[in-house]
Formats: structure tokens, sequence, C-alpha cells
């Protein structure tokens, strides 16, 4: 039988739909029966959804500046190619 | 010259990067540079990283042509990038070492009884969205910090699979590892975003 712990393991597979056949079935029938571990598996749904809503937000000013002075740089010398605007 | 019309955006902005059009390079370069980096990351020290991705993106320049869009620009970005940084630690002779032999956080595992139940149930709530949520200046700071205290590794995996919405087998050929152990990475990381979430939602503190 599959316990809490086991189900921790393996609760980042069953959130992004790795797990298959008995595998998964398992995991549904203990979240059936078991609060602890429905209110993990949400848990780290959310925290993976804040984490998302976080880490898509903001790049770092400076190293984006540095990337626009080696790429301008690096324009200036770019060999022309067809296709080109004249 | 090219007139062709570009129903999907992304095709005009590569048509654009391969004029050399400035402009085009400055939005790019803003969309996928921190992507470009937690793939550095994964492999290097913050400040070899940082010199790889403005490396590669004077390689694009002239790479950029050869583009022929079988897979998506991220995608890649992201693989010229690895493939960089492979060859600079091959060169070095060194290896990222990562550890895959344990699924569960250490702090987690302690929360089980003998028999595999829970001692210390999971305690958060929300009640509110995670874009809400991120209005929270402290909270916000707290994910910071824990996200910067992540293995390299783990992060970089993480910000891969869901920042940037890599399928899997993408991430797998960019970082060079394998999908079980994918899998380890994701899920070490995500367990240390709960705990941290947690400790914040109880104590109020970071
Ligand atoms: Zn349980």
């Amino acid at each position: 039988m599959l316990m809490c712990k086991d189900l921790a393991g393996i609760a980042s597979d069953y959130i992004d739909g790795e797990l298959t056949g008995r595998r998964n079935l398992s995991v549904k029938m203990h979240l059936m029966m078991c609060k602890h571990c429905r209110s993990f598996i949400g848990n780290l749904r959310a925290s993976t959804d804040l984490m998302k809503a976080h880490s898509s937000s903001k790049p770092d000013g400076e190293f984006i500046r540095r990337i626009d002075e080696r790429v301008a740089e690096a324009l200036k010398t770019r060999k022309p190619r067809d296709g080109d605007n004249e | 010259m090219n007139t062709a019309v570009h129903p999907d955006p992304q095709g005009s902005l590569i048509e654009d990067l391969k004029r050399g059009d400035s402009s085009a390079y400055k939005k790019a370069v803003r969309e996928y540079s921190p992507g470009m980096l937690a793939v550095a990351r994964f492999y290097l020290d913050y400040s070899s990283a940082e010199e790889i991705v403005q490396d590669c993106w004077v390689t694009v320049i002239d790479a950029i042509h050869k583009f022929e869009g079988r897979s998506g620009l991220k995608t890649w970005l992201h693989r010229i990038v690895a493939n960089r940084c492979k060859n600079k630690l091959r060169s070095s002779k060194r290896e990222v070492a990562i550890d895959f032999s344990e699924s569960l956080e250490p702090e987690l595992a302690n929360r089980f009884n003998a028999t595999g139940r829970w001692d210390l149930p999971p305690s958060l709530k929300f009640h509110e969205s995670a874009d809400t949520l991120m209005e929270n200046d402290a909270l916000s700071d707290c994910l910071d910090k824990h996200l910067s205290a992540l293995p390299e590794t783990q992060r970089s995996a993480l910000m891969l699979y869901e920042a940037h919405q890599h399928k899997s087998e993408d991430v797998c050929n960019i970082l060079d590892v394998s999908a079980s152990n994918l899998r380890v990475l994701l899920h070490r990381a995500r367990q240390k975003i709960f705990l941290m979430v947690e400790t914040f939602q109880e104590t109020g503190e970071c």
C-alpha cells in the first residue's frame, strides 16, 4: 500500500501527469482517503505557481544592459547578407 | 528583399534578427536572456555564465541566418548556450556534480512517522492566487532569497521547466540529464519552495 511518505516522494510526478496506470491510480485512491496528502499536493502545486508568477517578472537590468552593449558593438561589424535591406 | 507576411510574431522577429535590426535584438535580448542565463547557470558559476550568454548573442548575429525554425527560437538559443557551456566544462575538465539519490528533502522526510504517515502534516493555506500573493513584497523578497539559495542545478531545472515552459525532453536535452534525474531536480526544488512558503506563512519570517 502507498504510504504518505511514498506519495510525497512522487508528488511532483503526479502533479505533472507523469504517473501512469496502477501507480497513478494508487495515488488517486490515497488522496481520496488522506486529507494531509491532499493538502500537500495542493500546497506543492500552489508553491510551484507562486514560483512561476515570481520568476517570470524581472530580468536583471545590469545584465541586460551589458548584453545590449556587446550586441550593438557586434552589429556594427556584422557581415551584410542576401536579403538585407539596402 | 523579403516581403513575406508573417502571421506569427516570432516569425517576423526572426526575420528582423536576420536583417541585423538593432531594435529586434533589444527585444529578443530582453525576452530570451533570463532563460539563457538559467541554462548557463546549470553548468557554470555566475560570472562565467553571464559571459557565455553575452558571447552567445554575438554568435547569434552571424548564426541566425542558419536558423530554420524546426525548433522554437527559445529552444535553439538555449541549445547554443548549453553547447558552449559543455565545451567550456570539457576544456577545463570539470563536471557538474549533482545529487540524484533522494527524491525527498531531508526536512520533509523528517515529518513522517515510522509507518510512513504524516507526523507533522503540511499547514499551508492558500486563500489568494499566486499573482495576488506576489504583491506581498516580503514574500517576494523571501522567494528571491530562497530561489537564489537553491543549488544551481535545481534552480535551472525549475526555471526552464516552469518559468520558460520547455517540454521535459527539451530540458533533458539542454541540461544533459536523464528524464528520471530531471524529475528529482524538479521535485527537490519544489519541496524547498513549499517549505519556505510554509515557514513564511506560519512565522511571517523568511
Ligand atoms: Zn497520506
